[in-house]
Formats: C-alpha cells, sequence, structure tokens
C-alpha cells in the first residue's frame, strides 16, 4: 500500500532524510520512531505530497505520493492540527466532507458513525471552546472523512491525557479491522510497540533499523538471564530465601552455570528472562537519550539497572518532558 | 482536473471562507463595520457632491452688526464667516459685535460702496460706513466684510443676463494638455468641434470660441442658477462639454483652501489650470472600502499560516491556486460591490468600474504576497500599510494632473477622474492604464501562490529572504530565468512611470539625467534578482560559466519582454520629453534602427551577466556588481540620449 524507494530530502547542506526505504502492506499498522530532527515527520509529509522530495520516489495507495489524485485515499493527520475554531466539530467535517467530494448524505452518515465511535458528543458546539482531547478526536474524524485506504498520523496521542490516549490508540488498533493501512509516528514508544505490527527506527535521518518489535529486540537487543541457584556460586548474589542469583547474556552461559551448580552439589532452581522494550533498544540503537529530565530519570543508569523493564507509565512519563 | 471540478471548489472555498469569517468577527461586528463604513462613506460622498458648501472652519465667526433693510444684509448673510446681528454703537463698543454696517460713519474704515473703489454693491449702489472693534479679530472681519461684497459683487454680475453689460471685456479661457493627448483623448478632443486649427498656443484667445461661447453662455448662467448664484462650479468651455472644470468651492470650501482651488476668475496671474478637485476626492472615495478589504484578507491569508492552520488544506485534494482563488474571491466581490455601489453613488458608470478594478486586484494580490511573507500580524499590519499608502499615492497624485498631462494616465483613477468630468475614455487609454495592474496582479499571485506551500508557508524567515524564497519557487531550469526577467516587466513599467511621474516636476536639465540612471537601476534589479535567488538557494550552480549563461538569458527574456513598452508609443507618452528619453530616443533614423533594436540587447546581455558574477559570490558582491551594470546602463542610456535626443 506504501512503497518507498531511495527517498531524500535535503535543505541546502542539510539532510533531513537520506535514501529511505520501506513497504507497508494493506492493512497494517506501521510505525516509525526516532528522536526529534530524526526525519520522521519529514517522512510523513513527503508521503502525503506536502513536501517534495528531493530525491527517490514514494508510492501510496498506486499513486504517486505528488499526485493530488492520490490525496482522496489518504487521511492525514499532522502533530499539530489547529482547526478553525469558530467552526463546529459538524460544520468542520462537512466542509472538508464538501472538500473530497464525499456526497451530503454520506458524510451525514460518517461524520455521525466516526464521532459516535470516537465518542464526541459534542458536535454542534464550537470547537474552540473544547478541550485538547475533543480537538484531538475532531482531527481524528476529519482524517476519515474521505473513507481513506490509508491514514498517516504523525504523532496521534501527543500531548493528550492518558485515558484520551488510550481511547486513540484503541480507535487506531480498531482502523486495522477496517482494512485501513496506518503509517504512524510517535515519540512514545510504548505507544508504537503496542498498536504497530512493524516499526522502523529512524536517527539523523536514517533508517538504523527495521522489522517487527520482536525482530528488532531479537536482532539488537540483548535479553539478559536472571539465574536462581540453590547453591553459593562465585560472582552470584544473595537472592530471595536460600537462593543465589547471577545474570548472564547467553544460554550457554546458562548451560554452564547449570553445570556449575551440580558440581556444587546444588541446582538452578529458577531462570527468568528480561526482554529489552522498544525505547531501551532504540536508545542503544541511537545512543542518545531522549530529551527531557524526566526522560534522562526513566533511562537513568541505576533505574535501568532494575529488573523490571519501563513501564507504559515510566514511558508516558518520560514523553512529557520538554521536546 | 476538469475545470467544472475546480471551479466548484473553489466556490466550497470562497463560500467557507465567507461563513467562516476567518478572522475571528461575529456577523454582527462585521454589519455593524460596514454600516459605519457606509455612513461615512455616504457622508463624504454627500458633502463632496453637495460641494462642501456647509463646511466652514470660521462658519460665523464674524458678527455684524446690519440692519435687515440694509442693501448688505444679503452680502453678509451669504457669507459664511459673517453672521448678521441687529446693529448698534453700544455692541460694538462692548465688543458683542465686530463690525458695524451703517449708512452713517461712526469712525473706523470707510468703504465707498458703488464708487471707484473695488467694492460695493455695483450700479451706484449706496454709501456706507462700516466701523469695527479695534482689534485684530475687528480688522480681520473687515478684510472678510470686502472680500464677502467682491464676491457678492462677482456673483451678481455672473447672473446678469445682458452679459456684455457686465462683462465689457471677456477672455475666453482654452485649457489644453502639454503635449498630444492619448489617442482616446485626442479623439474626443477633435470630436468636439476641430478647435485645433490655428490655435496652438494653449490659453490663446480664439475669437470664433468666443462666439461659441457667449452662445452657451446662458447655459453656463443656468449652472450658476442651479447653485443658488454661488459659482462653485464654472464651466469653462470651448463650446463642448470637452473642458468642464470643477472648481473648489472658494474661500468657503476646507478643502478647496487646502488645494488651493484653480481659480477660473480675477486677474491672469490669479488664474491657474484647471483642478479636477471634485472628480478627485470623489475619485478617490473607491479607494476608502479597499483599505477595509485587504485588512480582512491578509488577516485571512496570514491566518492560515499560523499555528500551520492552513495545512490540512494543502492535504486535501484541491489544487493551491484553487485554494488561494477561493479565499480571494469574496474579497474580490466584495471590492467589487464597493466599487460599483460608490460608481453609482458618484454618477461613475462602467468606466469607472472597470478602471478600478485592476486597482482592487493590486491591493489584494500585493496584500496576498505581503501576508505570504510576514511573519506576524504585527507585519501584516506594516505590509498592509505600506501596501495601501504606496497603492493609494501612486494612482491618486498622478490624478491630479488629469487636465494636465498625460502622464496621469499610468494611474487608472485618471480615468475616473475623467469619466466624472464628462471626458470619453478610449480602449487605448484604458489598456494603458490598467495593463500594468492586472499583468502586475497575476504576477503577484502567481508569485504567493509559488511559496502556499508546507514548505514556506509555516516557515518563519525575514521579509527578504521569504521573498527570494518565492521568487525561486517560480525557477525551474536555465530557460526560466529568461521567462522571469520577462515578468518583472510589468513592474519594471510601472517603477519607470512612477519615476517620470515624480521626476518630471523637475528642471529637465536635471530630471533627464537623473531618471537615466534611475531607470538604469530599476531594470538591473528586475534582470539580476531572480538569477540572486537561485544561486542562493542553490538551485543553480556558482560557476562562472552558470553566472554568464544566466545573466545572457536573463538579459534576453528582458529584452523579449521590453518590447512591450511600445504599449507606451502607442498612447503618446513618447511625446513627452522624458517619454522620448526614457522610451524612445528622438531622431533615430531607419539607418540605426536596427543598431538600436540589437543594441539594448547586448546591453541587457552584458549588465546581466555582471550582476550575476556578482550574485554567484555573495550579497554583496551582487549589490556592488549590480552598481556596475547601473553605472554601465546609464552611460548607454545617456549615450543614446546624447546622439539622438
Amino acid at each position: 500500500m506504501i512503497r518507498v524507494s531511495g527517498l531524500r530530502k535535503t535543505y541546502g547542506d542539510f539532510a533531513a532524510v537520506v535514501d529511505s526505504s520501506f513497504s507497508v502492506e494493506a492493512g497494517e499498522i506501521f510505525g516509525i520512531v526516532g528522536p526529534n530532527g530524526a526525519g520522521k515527520t519529514t517522512t510523513l509529509k513527503m508521503l502525503s505530497g506536502l513536501i517534495e522530495p528531493t530525491a527517490g520516489t514514494a508510492e501510496v495507495a498506486g499513486f504517486d505520493a505528488a499526485d493530488p489524485a492520490m490525496r482522496h485515499r489518504l487521511g492525514f493527520l499532522p502533530e499539530e492540527s489547529p482547526l478553525y475554531e469558530d467552526m463546529t466539530p459538524r460544520s468542520y467535517l462537512t466542509f472538508f466532507a464538501d472538500l473530497y467530494d464525499v456526497p451530503r448524505s454520506t458524510a451525514d452518515e460518517r461524520i455521525a458513525e466516526t464521532l459516535d465511535r470516537l465518542e464526541l458528543e459534542y458536535r454542534d458546539r464550537r470547537i474552540g471552546d473544547m478541550s485538547k482531547g475533543m480537538k484531538r478526536k475532531v482531527a481524528i474524524a476529519r482524517s476519515l472523512i474521505n473513507d481513506p485506504d490509508v491514514l498517516i498520523y504523525d504523532e496521534p496521542a501527543s500531548g493528550l491525557d492518558p485515558l484520551t490516549t488510550n481511547s486513540v490508540l484503541e480507535f487506531t488498533r480498531e482502523l486495522r479491522a477496517d482494512d485501513k493501512t496506518v503509517l504512524f509516528s510517535a515519540h512514545n514508544l510504548y505507544h508504537v510497540e503496542s498498536v504497530c505490527d512493524r516499526v522502523i527506527i529512524m536517527n539523523e535521518g536514517r533508517i538504523i533499523a527495521r522489522g517487527s518489535v520482536e525482530e528488532i529486540r531479537e536482532a539488537y537487543g540483548e535479553t539478559t538471564y536472571h539465574v536462581f541457584t540453590d547453591v553459593d556460586l562465585p560472582e552470584s548474589e544473595p537472592a530471595d530465601g536460600d537462593r543465589h542469583r547471577m545474570e548472564v547474556d547467553t544460554m550457554d552461559a546458562v548451560e554452564d552455570l547449570q553445570d556449575a551448580a551440580a558440581a556444587a552439589g546444588g541446582r538452578v532452581v529458577d531462570i527468568r528472562t528480561d526482554e529489552p522494550s522498544l525505547e531501551e533498544l532504540f536508545l542503544d540503537l541511537t545512543g542518545r537519550q531522549m530529551a527531557g529530565p524526566r526522560t534522562a530519570a526513566a533511562t537513568d543508569p541505576e533505574a535501568s539497572a532494575g529488573d523490571s523493564p519501563s513501564t507504559p507509565d515510566d514511558t508516558e512519563a518520560a514523553t512529557e518532558g520538554p521536546r | 482536473m476538469k475545470l467544472g471540478t475546480r471551479l466548484r471548489r473553489i466556490w466550497r472555498i470562497a463560500r467557507w471562507e465567507v461563513s467562516l469569517g476567518s478572522l475571528g468577527l461575529d456577523r454582527r461586528t462585521v454589519a455593524a463595520g460596514v454600516l459605519l463604513v457606509a455612513l461615512a462613506g455616504a457622508i463624504a460622498t454627500a458633502g463632496v457632491v453637495g460641494g462642501l458648501d456647509g463646511l466652514s472652519p470660521s462658519q460665523d465667526i464674524y458678527r455684524v452688526g446690519i440692519s435687515a433693510d440694509s442693501p448688505y444684509y444679503d452680502v453678509v448673510e451669504s457669507h459664511a464667516a459673517l453672521a448678521p446681528y441687529p446693529p448698534a454703537v453700544d455692541r460694538l463698543e462692548r465688543g458683542e459685535i465686530d463690525l458695524l454696517v451703517e449708512s452713517r460713519g461712526i469712525g473706523g474704515a470707510t468703504i465707498a460702496a458703488g464708487g471707484s473703489g473695488t467694492v460695493g454693491l455695483g450700479g451706484g449702489g449706496p454709501s456706507v460706513s462700516v466701523a469695527h472693534t479695534p482689534t485684530e479679530k475687528g480688522a480681520a472681519a473687515l478684510t472678510a466684510f470686502r472680500a464677502a461684497v467682491q464676491r457678492y459683487n462677482d456673483r451678481t454680475m455672473a447672473l446678469e443676463p445682458n452679459e456684455t453689460a457686465a462683462y465689457p471685456v471677456s477672455v475666453q479661457l482654452q485649457y489644453r494638455s502639454q503635449e498630444s493627448l492619448v489617442p482616446g483623448a485626442v479623439d474626443a478632443n477633435r470630436s468636439a468641434g476641430g478647435t485645433d486649427a490655428g490655435d496652438d498656443e494653449p490659453g490663446s484667445t480664439d475669437g470664433s470660441d468666443g462666439e461659441e461661447s457667449n452662445g452657451s453662455g446662458n447655459g453656463e448662467s443656468d449652472d450658476a442658477d442651479e447653485g443658488d448664484g454661488d459659482p462653485s462650479t464654472v464651466d469653462v468651455t470651448d463650446g463642448t462639454d470637452r473642458e468642464r472644470v470643477d472648481r473648489a468651492a472658494g474661500d468657503d470650501s476646507i478643502l478647496g483652501d487646502v488645494f488651493g482651488g484653480g481659480g477660473t476668475e480675477g486677474s491672469p496671474a490669479e488664474i491657474s489650470p484647471p483642478f479636477p478637485f471634485s472628480s478627485l476626492v470623489l475619485a478617490f472615495v473607491f479607494l476608502v472600502p479597499m483599505n477595509f478589504v485587504i485588512q480582512a484578507y491578509g488577516g485571512t491569508i496570514l491566518n492560515e499560516r499560523i499555528n500551520r492552520r492552513g495545512e490540512l488544506l494543502l492535504v486535501a485534494p484541491i489544487e493551491r491556486l484553487d485554494i488561494v482563488a477561493g479565499k480571494t474571491l469574496p474579497y474580490l466581490v466584495a471590492a467589487i460591490v464597493a466599487i460599483t455601489g460608490i460608481s453609482l453613488g458618484v454618477g461613475g458608470g462602467l468606466v469607472s468600474v472597470a478602471a478600478v478594478l485592476p486597482i482592487a486586484l493590486a491591493f489584494l494580490s500585493s496584500t496576498f504576497v505581503g501576508a505570504m511573507f510576514a511573519r506576524s500580524f504585527k507585519e501584516l499590519t506594516f505590509v498592509t500599510v505600506t501596501v495601501s499608502v504606496f497603492l493609494t499615492s501612486y494612482v491618486f497624485v498622478p490624478a491630479i494632473f488629469t487636465n494636465v498631462t498625460p502622464i496621469a494616465l499610468i494611474s487608472p483613477l485618471t480615468l475616473v477622474v475623467m469619466e466624472l468630468q464628462g471626458e470619453a475614455v478610449g480602449l487605448g487609454a484604458y489598456f494603458f492604464s490598467t495593463s500594468s495592474f492586472y499583468l502586475g496582479s497575476a504576477i503577484l499571485f502567481l508569485l504567493g501562490v509559488g511559496v502556499y506551500r508546507e514548505e514556506d508557508m509555516f516557515t518563519q524567515k525575514p521579509v527578504p529572504l521569504k521573498f527570494l524564497d518565492a521568487v525561486d519557487a517560480r525557477l525551474r531550469g536555465r530557460k526560466s530565468v529568461a521567462v522571469a526577467a520577462a515578468l518583472t516587466i510589468p513592474f519594471v513599467f510601472v517603477a519607470e512611470l512612477l519615476a517620470i511621474a515624480v521626476l518630471f516636476v523637475m528642471p529637465i536639465e536635471l530630471s533627464v539625467p537623473l531618471i537615466l540612471v534611475v531607470i538604469a537601476a530599476i531594470e538591473e534589479v528586475a534582470k539580476s534578482i531572480h538569477i540572486y535567488a537561485g544561486i542562493e538557494r542553490d538551485r543553480f550552480d556558482r560557476s562562472i560559466r552558470t553566472a554568464l549563461v544566466l545573466g545572457g538569458l536573463s538579459g534576453l527574456g528582458f529584452f523579449v519582454g521590453e518590447k512591450f513598452t511600445a504599449i507606451a508609443q502607442l498612447v503618446g507618452l513618447p511625446d513627452l520629453v522624458l517619454g522620448q528619453a526614457t522610451l524612445t530616443p528622438a531622431g533615430v533614423t531607419p539607418a540605426s534602427t536596427l543598431a538600436l533594436l540589437f543594441a539594448p540587447l547586448v546591453l541587457h546581455t552584458a549588465t546581466a551577466a555582471i550582476s550575476a558574477l556578482g550574485a554567484r559570490r555573495n550579497w554583496r558582491w551582487y549589490l556592488a556588481a549590480m552598481a556596475v551594470a547601473t553605472a554601465v546602463h546609464a552611460a548607454y542610456n545617456v549615450g543614446v540620449v546624447s546622439l539622438y535626443g
């Protein structure tokens, strides 16, 4: 549904996107992850026809991204989508339905249905009087007004409260059931991990990793094995009860510990695996931290030395820092 | 995309623009604003149409004690500055009145009315004595009274059925333009009775004309009658309606004082060329609504750029040009409605509407580009004020000289003045006055549409850099440099005509060399600014070869475009000395025609190449190179004028 080949965008000497190539299949939710300035938004805008690529090709729903006809098949949600605040959601959506040549009766039905799904009740209230979450829902509804095959969402849950965020993410998941293809970018890696089938990680305009989250984890992440024995081995540390704990990185090392425990008259009583989150992989790959003091706290060496991976709440907090 | 689909979408955008009220103004506020503007316009129009007779800064300022049965009572009552009061010496002494007019003198100044003096009621009227308080105001009141008596006498004379008795010597004034007029005006002049023959000196008397004038004398009297005896409007005619002259309303008019009138009576020294005061003020009314329209229009364009609000329209299946057309249409319609209304109100016609339409387009296109460049509403305010001041000056100032010089035709507003004066406006004159406005507006809109895209709309850059972006956005390959140079011609034409209009009042020895330099500078900027933009934005490489090629192409494009200045030759502007110097050097022989045809080509390519060589370095080098190019160009101009002028 989306084919990108050698996509490149430069501004003078600055390369915003460098030879980016990827494809998204129909019905797939595809994530783009990367720090500020990685080239995510520029990529999405080139795909939506807003920005002309310096080189390369981008094809969306069978059309060149620059072809205005493509826009009939596309729903685009920019990161910041300020609405016309003097309009009501109904009049706003009706106006865009007109622009997309959606018949009025169809538009009315679609507006009602979409706003129902998004649980937006105030359809005739002035948009300027609505909360940020409500406005975002209106913007999402607008992206669906032409019943597009492809949806490009740039940070759809950015700046929303957790409740609205979950609602938006759930709605995005439901789009898969509607056979929509969604290209999804987010700062909040938990959002990407929880919604996307596949992801690419971008840094400084380049794609540095790609695949499903599991594939990336397998390819780039290091699984830590926490091995518990009932005998004290060299380099082990006391755990709960009479148990002793050691951390190793490979299954071979685990087997070595099993042998060592047997030689000492004991045995391995438990093995736990600790797989890295997408965020940890991302930080490891990009070699940089996401901006903001809370992010720094979340990835603090001491904090990351703990046993549990970042929780959704941790990640949510991390992305609330200054960007 | 089909035209019908595009038009439908433009209509949708326009309808949305109207319903949206993009500036956040509710309908009641807009309605109240429109009502206020309409009210102000109606009052102003009524004031102008009525000759502003009722307005005077010195209304009833001097109190005159005079008996109601005095023959001078009407003099006092008809003068705005004088107010009649019951006559009494003690009131004068107490300062309750400033003047006392009696049949017997009681001291102070005495005016011998009806005698050989300059003041009197004529026809051997009664003598009066006039006393004033021993103050400056009293003396001023006396002066005003003298003037009032003089004017009263003039009016009485004008009403005299026996004109010969009233004016034993009659001098018929005939105002004519300095040089030959534009085709339409010439035709009108000739069709008016063939007064050209044997009448080469402007202002010369012509016996036959005088006879014709006498024949129409009653008509003038009729005019005076209609005006209740106040000769605020005097027709000075050569037997037709060709030379209708509106005179300012004399001492009683505020604006007449400001503009100096244009007296058509008195001693020869007091008579000045006709000044189309009323027509000019009425024509100015057309410009008033433009200022309101561009405020709203600029606001809605900038509103799209604030916080990326317009991004979603850009991603909708609609062309950028259609978005801009849709957003512009309501404001253009509003301007046309206002123009039409004003035209109906001031007695204009289709010519006035057709003449002001390109002015409205120029206001809108300039504002559009300004709003696309401005970074904030603060900057937009500066832009709209600049647009308003420049365009108002450009169209209004030349129109002042409607009856004096054909240079006035650089302004479409001159056509309005001509129509309001009852003059015919030919197609040639219309084309000359409006073509640069139409072309310039189209180019400005295209320039703005070029940056009506995501990459430019939402970036914050200084206006000059935005301008370079806009110019660069219109460039493609090298050939586009030639096209861009040709497209600058309307602006070059406007700038050069403006320079002529500004400088023609100077002594010819000074104005001609000055204008040759100014014009050289204007053309060198026009030929090189897009090259600089293209190089600066890395569209073209910075090699010497590329610079030379770009310079050559730009010079060629400009040369081709420059041939459109033949328009000026069609309407006779080169008949003026300055026109000759700038547009068509005189003394050109057929043998030198070929050389003169291609010499500018060599000049333009060479000087554009010089500027391009500077542009490939940086802006300082560009300015320096352009200065050199201007010097070369100016030297060429001076050489051509010296050789053939």
